[in-house]
């Protein structure tokens, strides 16, 4: 129990995927002009992210290790998460166009989103256990999902601020951005690795 | 007595000594009055007179339309000479009645006076309504309106305003100290009416004299009296409610969802008359006062007396570069001196070029000044900002709508940023999107 | 080598039978339509046709709610290639861009009273009816500057709005937000206006400026084809105007209100016309 604690708050705060790892920057920087949209971003990270380390570890200890083929990971992955975003994207489109409207426009984003995949590959490298995957994958969805409404947050402040010409737009949220990351590193070993 | 005090709020310079001590006098009548049709809040009044039509004074010359109306008196006896559009305290021009005096002052109907225990309430409820009574702080919301809560809501608390906290003004003050027993009256009149069974006088600390001649009076009827520490905006009715009872009025709600009625000082002194006596709404006290008035002081005025009238009795220095209906706070100032005194004028200031400095906005310094200052503990700087970029969501978000105007943030703002009004321009940009959707 | 090609040639047969299944299974369809529709419109996602970003407006088109002809950036070409997407008959739009009917400036038109506040014409108009005598007037304050997308507007040296006219795209977004109607869309071809918005009476016109139109008829008397009377304002019969006798009726108006206006907004002298220029060299 305790070491699953452990690995949410590692992932949620010490080594963010967004703020730590820079893993994820496209939808980070894309999605995040409001509060609301960043946050159903978030939402559908977060779905997206627990069923694919699920189906990634699966695939991973029932199909590659027993043939030897852990070298064909990467390629597999990308495989099985397209595959999984396209497919919940259809059946969300299909059944429930309300969640669409507002989450669907973002699944196509996360389809090449190189978070879910380096999620799926971390699961492997740290040796997780299925449930322990899990929680990591939830963990680092969440992690995502703070970066993502903190990030909109101090965009929508950015509106009103006497922004430099030469800085407004663009690098002076890659700024922000940076600043946010340093104020992350505060978290830097709060938990041991 | 327990006082709270509401948070935020602002300290002014008061300005009071010039008007407060001396007595009230009675304005003479103008060579012309404007009666504007649209005294209060809801539906202006229906014009039932034409022009070339003599009235007597206090004889209806707007009828009400609907129930938050009120009718529109005749402030004098005299000739109708025009029905029509006249620059209004609002800054457009409305319906109004003009009305050239005879010099008669002849009443309709002479009324006995009569003890208001005989009335029932839906009587005084009906003779509050013909008089034409509405709030006379400056909102004026219809006083009948507020007494007949809706099914499901009931006061048990009413409390008299007579706080002031706008600068230079003492309007409500001579009220109080001159038509007491009328406030006491009027005080009976409301419990009887909405059925509370608490009362309150609120005052602030800045008029002891007032507090000293009360006590006596509030303790043979059981009144309480709060005296509270002079801060802007006590006068504000959440404010007030809050420092008085502790209760606290939701954002949007009215004062009746906690219980409590509050009144006006003139407010009450009007409604007296009109259930003991029967007479119209057709005079005021209106303070006179400001840097660029010779002779400062409270009149009693009759409704639409042009404000030009009133400066001329009490003599203006230099042709005033601002001309502020109100108290400085809250007032609008107003491009000519052809409008006229209405029901919720409680003060005209004049000021002279040298007091209205030249200011431009400068940029905001986020030193949280306003948010400190803001008694509904809004963000103003926020939202002023949002609403200059027409980001109307964040500024909802940031609960503009809340906002109750007080001016506080644009008063102790360093920066001179227009605060108020920007947060005011996003309230009617918000509300004129919900109605589009 | 082999198991990894059988591997993964069956992951990827799975996969692809699964979402073969699902897309038979969970399929929506989205009209073609829709897409081509989506590369002609113009894509400023300005919001001129009334709905939020092309996507919207895309959709709305396909589903047959909404009229072809509202991409107001896109003009005439774009409506084409719509009409012949969705294959219906069009009457061609003559485009059309906004033009500021004032030119009562600082110096020229009167105030009210000082304004200081909030630099928004919105905010400035709901204090007494806006800073100018004039009810009609432009304001200056910028509303509409801030709201072009196109950058075509700007305040001028006299406080008034002034259109590039070469910028200006009509998507009438400026009309839109102008507390006073003083801007307005007229057809691009033309560049005669009167350049007034005052309805009033002469009087009342000239309480409050000195180049106000003061609908003293003189233009429709020397040119009725081309100049008509809105109450006491005259306006200029948009394709109907003839230049030769409009340029007499500019030299006769005794505000000067009716002007020809080039590219960037400016007043320029009106070009002689051709049969009087043949005349004059020998």
């Amino acid at each position: 129990m305790k070491s699953l604690l452990l690995i949410m708050v590692g992932a949620v705060f010490v080594n963010n995927f967004v703020l730590a790892r820079f893993l994820g920057l496209c939808p980070f920087l894309g999605v995040s002009k409001k509060v609301e949209t960043a946050l159903g971003m978030g939402m559908a990270v977060t779905f997206v992210m627990v069923v694919a380390s699920g189906c990634t570890w699966l695939l991973h200890y029932l199909v590659l290790t027993p043939f030897n083929l852990e070298y064909l990971q990467t390629i597999s992955f990308i495989l099985v998460i397209a595959t999984l975003v396209q497919m919940v994207e259809m059946i969300v489109r299909k059944s429930s166009p309300v969640l669409y409207q507002s989450l669907g426009i973002f699944l196509p984003l996360i389809t090449t989103n190189c978070a879910v995949l380096g999620l799926a590959v971390l699961n492997i490298q740290h040796n997780y256990s299925f449930v322990q995957s899990l929680v990591f994958a939830f963990g680092a969805a969440v992690g995502f999902t703070l970066a993502m409404v903190l990030y909109a947050g101090l965009r929508e402040r950015l509106i009103l601020c006497p922004v430099p010409r030469s800085f407004r737009g663009t690098p002076i949220e890659l700024i922000t951005a940076g600043l946010l990351a340093l104020a992350f590193m505060g978290f830097a070993g709060m938990v041991p690795n | 007595m327990i006082c709270r005090s509401f948070p935020g709020g602002t300290h002014p310079p008061g300005h009071k000594t010039a008007t407060a001590h001396a007595p009230s006098l009675i304005c003479p009548l103008p060579a012309e009055l404007v009666i504007p049709l649209a005294q209060h809040v809801g539906a202006p009044a229906l014009p039932c007179v034409t022009a070339g039509q003599q009235v007597a004074r206090g004889q209806v010359v707007g009828r009400a339309d609907g129930f938050v109306s009120v009718p529109v008196h005749a402030s004098t006896s005299g000739l109708i000479t025009a029905v029509e559009p006249r620059p209004h305290p609002c800054g457009a021009e409305l319906p109004a009645v003009v009305l050239q005096p005879d010099g008669e002052d002849a009443w309709a109907e002479e009324y006995q006076k009569q003890s208001f225990h005989v009335l029932s309430v839906e009587a005084m409820l009906e003779r509050i309504r013909e008089a034409g009574v509405v709030g006379m702080g400056g909102a004026a919301f219809p006083t009948h309106v507020k007494l007949d809560p809706p099914q499901g809501k009931s006061i048990d608390t009413v409390i008299i305003n007579a706080v002031e906290c706008e600068p230079w003004l003492t309007a409500d003050r001579r009220v109080l100290l001159e038509q007491m027993e009328k406030v006491f009256t009027g005080l009976e009149i409301l419990k009887e009416v909405s059925g509370a069974g608490h009362a309150y006088i609120g005052l602030e600390d800045n008029q002891p004299d007032v507090a000293a001649l009360l006590a006596p009076h509030c303790q043979k009827r059981d009144i309480g009296l709060a005296v509270l520490p002079t801060r802007y905006p006590q006068g504000a009715e959440r404010q007030l409610i809050y420092a008085v009872t502790g209760r606290r009025v939701p954002a949007r709600g009215l004062p009746m969802d906690v219980g409590v009625l509050v009144q006006n000082v003139g407010t009450i002194a009007a409604l007296t008359d009109a259930v003991t006596r029967g007479r119209p709404l057709i005079e005021r006290m209106v303070t006179i006062s400001g840097p660029g008035v010779i002779r400062p002081q409270n009149l009693r005025v009759r409704i639409g007396t042009p404000v030009a009238h009133l400066l001329k009795q009490c003599g203006v220095t230099e042709e005033p570069a601002m001309v502020i209906l109100g108290g400085p706070m809250m007032g609008v100032a107003q491009h000519t001196q052809a409008i006229p005194v209405v029901r919720g004028t409680s003060g005209v200031l004049a000021f002279r070029r040298q007091d209205v400095p030249i200011t431009t906005a400068g940029p905001c310094v986020r030193c949280g000044r306003c948010v400190a200052a803001c008694p509904m503990r809004l963000q103003p700087t926020f939202i002023a900002d949002y609403a200059r970029r027409d980001e109307l969501d964040l500024a909802e978000r940031f609960a503009a709508r809340n906002c109750i105007e007080c001016g506080s943030c644009s008063f102790i703002c360093p920066a001179n940023i227009p605060l108020v009004q920007s947060i005011r321009y996003a309230k009617g940009a918000i509300l004129a999107r919900r109605r589009r959707m | 080598m082999m198991a990894a090609m059988i591997c993964l040639g069956s992951l990827g047969c799975v996969a692809a039978l699964l979402l073969a299944m699902a897309a038979r299974r969970f399929a929506v369809t989205i009209d073609p339509r829709q897409v081509a529709l989506m590369e002609v419109l113009a894509g400023a996602n300005c919001g001129a046709c009334g709905f939020p970003g092309c996507d919207a407006y895309a959709r709305a088109l396909v589903a047959g709610t909404a009229k072809p002809d509202l991409c107001r950036p896109g003009g005439a070409e774009t409506l084409k290639r719509i009409a012949a997407i969705l294959g219906v008959e069009v009457t061609e739009r003559p485009p059309q861009i906004a033009v500021m009917y004032c030119q009562g400036g600082l110096q020229q038109a009167r105030p009210k009273y000082d304004y200081q506040g909030l630099q928004d014409c919105r905010a400035a108009q709901k204090l007494a009816r806006g800073p100018k005598l004039c009810p009609a007037g432009c304001l200056g304050l910028g509303s509409c500057v801030q709201k072009c997308p196109f950058g075509a507007l700007s305040i001028d040296a006299r406080g008034l709005a002034m259109v590039d006219r070469g910028r200006c795209t009509g998507c009438g977004l400026c009309v839109a937000i102008c507390p006073r109607q003083v801007l307005a869309l007229a057809p691009a071809t033309e560049s005669i206006h009167v350049l007034c918005n005052n309805r009033e009476s002469a009087a009342r016109v000239k309480s409050y400026c000195n180049v106000g139109c003061l609908g003293c008829r003189l233009c429709v008397r020397t040119a009725p084809e081309s100049f008509v009377m809105d109450s006491f304002l005259a306006q200029v019969r948009y394709g109907r105007g003839q230049p030769a006798v409009m340029a007499e009726a500019m030299e006769r108006c005794p505000h000067h209100c009716i002007l020809n206006l080039d590219e960037q907004g400016n007043d320029q002298i009106l070009p002689t016309p051709p049969s009087a220029r043949e005349r004059s060299t020998p």
